[in-house]
């Protein structure tokens, strides 16, 4: 019997994991968009995002925009990688109850 | 926990992950506009250069492909600054930013090159621009995967045919068709799909 994968835990989180995958699909985001779109409060997503940056899996960059500070967070190609392999170790897990 | 348990909290993960992808790229999907947007403007620009009474606009006839395109440009830049703002900028984005970008820069060379120098063929004219955006419809249709596009992509490059081997009469209305469906049309169904998605998208909050 084939050994089934383990979930990397740090990307398991719910709040981490929409984290990861919406900033798979833009080049970079702001602070105040990941909030919007994961209706989280500004305490837990900092808290989060900064498990993810120690992890490597984003990076931030903090500039200032029209005298208005402004957190910009990117999805490193060591989080890509990772993400990747929790999607396919979560079908492997799944197996046949995906398409059920 | 059951393994039935376990199943629908890791099908809920994969959901998620699905739902969350599709919120970033839902960004990149609210385009149908421009398409109406240039449709229209080639439409005015069409008609205002084929003007055949007296007046001080039919007069400047020389001036409607000029003064509409950089029109219809300015007004583009400005309402996508406007929506960027709101938006985080994704790959696909730049990607079809870059594909369209470019031809309109080289539209924009070729047009003014090519009435600047006089060597304007009405039916080459119209061939080659109707290449250039059944090029650009069928590069971005196969980055999105929308096959209504590339079906836009192939009625311009029937255009381009027509414009080649048909009369002159011919060509304008192949042109005038292929404006009418590849950008009205298609641009209209475009918002349609964008509006139906958000309405979703509502609905499932």
């Amino acid at each position: 019997m084939p050994e089934l994968p383990e979930l990397n835990p740090v990307i398991h989180g719910k709040l981490r994991l929409a984290l990861l995958s919406l900033l798979s699909g833009v080049e970079e985001a702001e602070f105040t968009w990941l909030r919007s779109k994961t209706g989280s409060t500004d305490g837990n997503l900092g808290a989060q995002l900064l498990k993810l940056e120690e992890a490597g899996y984003i990076a931030v960059e903090k500039k200032f925009v029209q005298r208005k500070p402004q957190t910009l967070y990117r999805m490193t190609e060591a989080g890509r990688e990772a993400l990747t392999e929790y999607i396919q170790a979560l079908r492997r897990l799944l197996g046949g109850a995906i398409n059920a | 926990m059951t393994g039935e348990t376990e199943d629908l909290e890791l099908k809920d993960r994969l959901s998620l992950i699905e739902s969350m992808i599709a919120e970033g790229r839902r960004t990149t999907e609210s385009r149908g506009w421009i398409f109406v947007l240039w449709g229209v403007a080639y439409y005015i620009a069409i008609a205002w250069s084929s003007m055949s009474f007296a007046g001080p606009i039919a007069a400047a006839q020389y001036l409607a492909w000029p003064v509409t395109m950089i029109a219809a440009s300015a007004l583009t830049v400005v309402l996508l600054v406007r929506k960027h703002s709101k938006h985080p900028p994704t790959t696909v984005g730049r990607a079809m930013g870059a594909i369209w970008i470019s031809m309109g820069i080289s539209m924009f060379i070729l047009c003014f090159s090519l009435g600047m120098s006089g060597k304007a063929e009405q039916q080459v004219i119209i061939a080659v621009i109707a290449a250039m955006i059944g090029t650009t419809n069928a590069a971005s249709s196969m980055i999105l995967r929308w096959k209504a596009q590339f079906a836009c992509a192939i009625v311009w490059w029937a255009a381009v045919v027509a414009s080649l081997f048909g009369t002159v009469l011919q060509s304008e209305i192949a042109f005038l068709v292929a404006i009418f469906f590849c950008q009205i049309v298609f641009g209209a169904y475009g918002m349609i799909c964008e509006a139906r998605e958000r309405k979703r998208e509502a609905s499932h909050a």
